[in-house]
């Protein structure tokens, strides 16, 4: 019941879009918006990503099982050259299972707003990387900027094993 | 639910329900009497009572009814056509027969009770002609038809022409074209066909009961082009729909207005042509063109054919300016779309809808595919075989030349701008507080109801959809437009994902014809005619309104259940003024 009881105000106290257009997600400024953080590797720079539909003759771009395809704008500001950073020429965007085990690349990003993608996961972490190439196989170099896309939001620790009655 | 491979939802959020209190029953009407016109209302029956629902409403697999919901029933008495009657003396209902007319024929078209037999069960559900769909209506482009309809159901109807840009009057919009037709009595349509493709004929009067319990049917114009489609081995027309049963029983409706108003009802046993087993025989090579209709109440579909290889031709009421490939079809409710299908091995190919759920209580999304049929693709190859045909992806620039015309106003700012938003009073607090929790996310589609329960203790009387003018802040039927016969009319449409509970709503407009000419600021690259678009949530989708025929026509939410809580509004096509020329 305890366990029961905390992951109810876990839940309930859980952020909400409305909240976090005006405050954490101060560039974010609708339900399908994603701010982008920072890292040590380029502290000062900023941005945000929006998803829209990706091309479809339908009202909605859908996989044939039903997931959500959408292109990724990205504002980028203050990113330092690539070159400043290492061995790297480019920025490119990546799609990211929650879990980091499976990375797509979805497109370069240039300077102001680059549409990338087709993303294609329910929940995805949208991750900038500096590269050596901008068609690398993998990803190889220092992240510049994370974020998570509207459907993370959805993450209930519910699912953690604490809350399942199972030793973590 | 034949051949379904549903995930199972597990381990439902009991710990949210602790929080929540019950709330107190919601108060139900009085009864009302019984009359030939006025059937008898579910508590006159054994077994039913209007204060002690005994049917639950059917849930997801491991996701039980909310315990702040128990012993709440939706404030409506319960209704079910023909409830009461002895089904052995209804006739069983017939499969759909296709009646080719010509241009000035006549068409008797009569609604009445029917027995069917859905998944072992019998049930009283309604018929056009005793026909489940109805008769499949096949007539040459520019053809005038006339349709003697004769209600001789238990609730009084009309017969709209969805899609179809007819004559105002025969448009079957009751409170806007004609009187609802009484039960007993009859009226007369008079449909001229002026576009080729694929339309449908469905009530406009308690749709969310007329259209779940059967009465719909397609319409075929043929274009008077011989290669207005590629080739095909075959035509097949597919109307999808779906049932909302428990065990052996319908779920009942709500006789003074619809229960499940703020999703619609999401049926839980899926319909191809009124059947839960869908089967076609192929023989190898075969190119299918099939014409997909969704006749659901609120389902958006997402369909396929287990990987064969498809092709997009046209969709409501053109075929679009290029072919394309395409791997599914979404068909948001009343939307149409032409596709061909080849299937080159020989074998057994699903016709499947995949989706992804969203298990709230969870916060995970839960992949659900269900199999609505089965394509048995034969050894023996086709002749002759349009694979050649079949892999090339064809243009019209005739459709093209079509759109031009309307091309210097897709960037024009827009004349008319709605937002959709909802209103609701008097919803049960569980519900309220429920919902309130569940914003964390909002789903651009819902693509089946997960809360089955709180959704149909929603009722008309307590949700109020809205489409608001922009402009002059006017909801719904309060919404005064008036335009030009000739006019282009570019309508920007905001679905306002802040609602209490945001949901996307396929916007349908009578009469006329429309592109959907940009999506969030993105502009449409392969542009179609339509007569009702997909709006997502926090979705901006710009239409572009050739108002060329006069009179007032319906504007509104085809999900039925919304239009049956006020999602509508009147475009009103004023003709031309004497002596313009018009």
């Amino acid at each position: 019941m305890r366990l029961a009881l905390a992951a109810a105000v876990l839940l309930a106290a859980a952020p909400l879009p409305a909240a976090h257009s005006g405050s954490t997600l101060s560039d974010a400024a609708g339900p399908y918006d994603i701010a982008l953080f920072s890292t040590p590797t380029a502290p000062a720079a900023r941005g945000h990503a929006r998803l829209v539909y990706a091309p479809s003759p339908f009202g909605v771009a859908v996989t044939a099982d039903g997931r959500a395809r959408y292109d990724v704008q990205i504002t980028a500001s203050a990113l330092p050259a690539p070159s400043t950073l290492g061995a790297f020429s480019s920025y490119v965007a990546w799609e990211v299972t929650p879990d980091l085990s499976r990375w797509t690349r979805l497109g370069v990003v240039a300077k102001g707003t680059s549409t990338v993608g087709p993303a294609e996961l329910n929940k995805f972490l949208l991750v900038i990387t500096a590269e050596a190439d901008s068609m690398p196989a993998a990803h190889a170099g220092p992240t510049v900027l994370h974020g998570t896309s509207p459907s993370g939001w959805l993450q209930s620790f519910l699912t953690h094993p604490l809350f399942r009655g199972v030793a973590p | 639910m034949t051949g379904r491979a549903r995930a199972m939802w597990t381990e439902p959020l009991a710990a949210v329900l602790l929080l929540l209190p019950v709330a107190s029953p919601a108060q139900q009407p009085s009864a009302p009497h019984a009359s030939p016109t006025n059937p008898a209302p579910m508590h006159d029956m054994p077994g039913m009572s209007e204060h002690a629902m005994v049917m639950p409403i059917p849930m997801p697999a491991g996701m039980p009814m909310m315990p702040g919901l128990v012993g709440l029933a939706p404030g409506v008495t319960p209704f079910l056509p023909g409830a009461g009657l002895d089904l052995a003396r209804l006739p069983a209902a017939k499969a759909s027969a296709v009646v080719r007319l010509k241009n000035g024929d006549t068409l008797d078209l009569t609604a009445t009770l029917v027995r069917r037999a859905i998944a072992g069960h019998a049930f009283a559900m309604y018929g056009y002609n005793g026909e489940v769909p109805g008769p499949l209506i096949r007539v040459p482009r520019n053809a005038t038809i006339v349709v003697r309809f004769h209600n001789r159901i238990d609730l009084p109807s009309a017969v709209h022409w969805h899609g179809v840009r007819l004559d105002n009057r025969s448009d079957g919009a009751p409170g806007v074209t004609q009187e609802p037709v009484a039960p007993g009595a009859d009226f007369i349509y008079r449909i001229h066909f002026p576009d080729a493709g694929i339309y449908w004929y469905h009530p406009h009067v308690r749709e969310d009961v007329e259209q779940a319990m059967g009465l719909y049917g397609a319409m075929l114009v043929d274009s008077p082009d011989s290669d207005y489609y590629p080739p095909a081995n075959r035509d097949a027309v597919l109307m999808l729909g779906d049932l909302l049963v428990n065990a052996d029983s319908l779920i009942p409706f709500g006789r003074e207005g619809p229960d499940f108003a703020l999703m619609g009802r999401v049926g839980n046993v899926l319909l191809v042509n009124g059947e839960p087993d869908y089967a076609l025989h192929v023989r190898r090579g075969e190119v299918v063109r099939f014409q997909l209709v969704n006749v659901s109440s609120s389902r958006t579909w997402n369909v396929s054919f287990g990987g064969a290889p498809m092709k997009l031709l046209a969709g409501d009421q053109s075929r679009f300016e290029r072919e394309e490939r395409v791997m599914s079809v979404v068909l948001a409710p009343a939307e149409r779309y032409v596709v061909e299908v080849r299937f080159d091995r020989a074998g057994r190919v699903p016709l499947v809808n995949a989706v992804q759920a969203i298990n709230h209580y969870q916060g995970e999304f839960v992949p659900e595919v269900d199999t609505l049929g089965m394509v048995t693709v034969d050894a023996a190859p086709v002749a002759p075989d349009y694979g050649r045909a079949f892999s090339t992806l064809g243009a019209h620039p005739d459709v093209s030349r079509d759109i031009d015309r309307y091309r210097g106003y897709f960037d024009r700012p827009p004349d008319k701008r709605l937002t959709l938003a909802l209103a609701t009073t008097a919803l049960p607090l569980a519900t309220v507080q429920f919902m309130s929790i569940d914003t964390a996310y909002y789903a651009p589609v819902e693509w089946v109801d997960g809360m089955p329960d709180m959704n149909w203790l929603s009722t008309s009387k307590q949700v109020r959809w809205v489409l608001r003018d922009d402009v002059t802040g006017k909801e719904n039927m309060d919404i005064d437009w008036h335009v030009s016969a000739g006019s282009v009319v570019k309508l920007r449409i905001f679905n306002d994902p802040t609602s209490f509970h945001p949901m996307q709503h396929p916007i349908h407009l009578h009469g006329q014809r429309m592109l959907v000419v940009a999506r969030d600021g993105v502009p449409s690259t392969n542009l179609v005619w339509k007569d009702t678009a997909l709006i997502p949530v926090g979705a901006t989708v710009d239409l572009l309104i050739d108002a060329s025929n006069p009179g007032a026509w319906m504007l509104h939410c085809h999900i039925a259940e919304h239009l049956g809580s006020g999602m509508m509004a009147v475009l009103h096509v004023d003709p031309p003024a004497q002596g313009s020329g018009r």
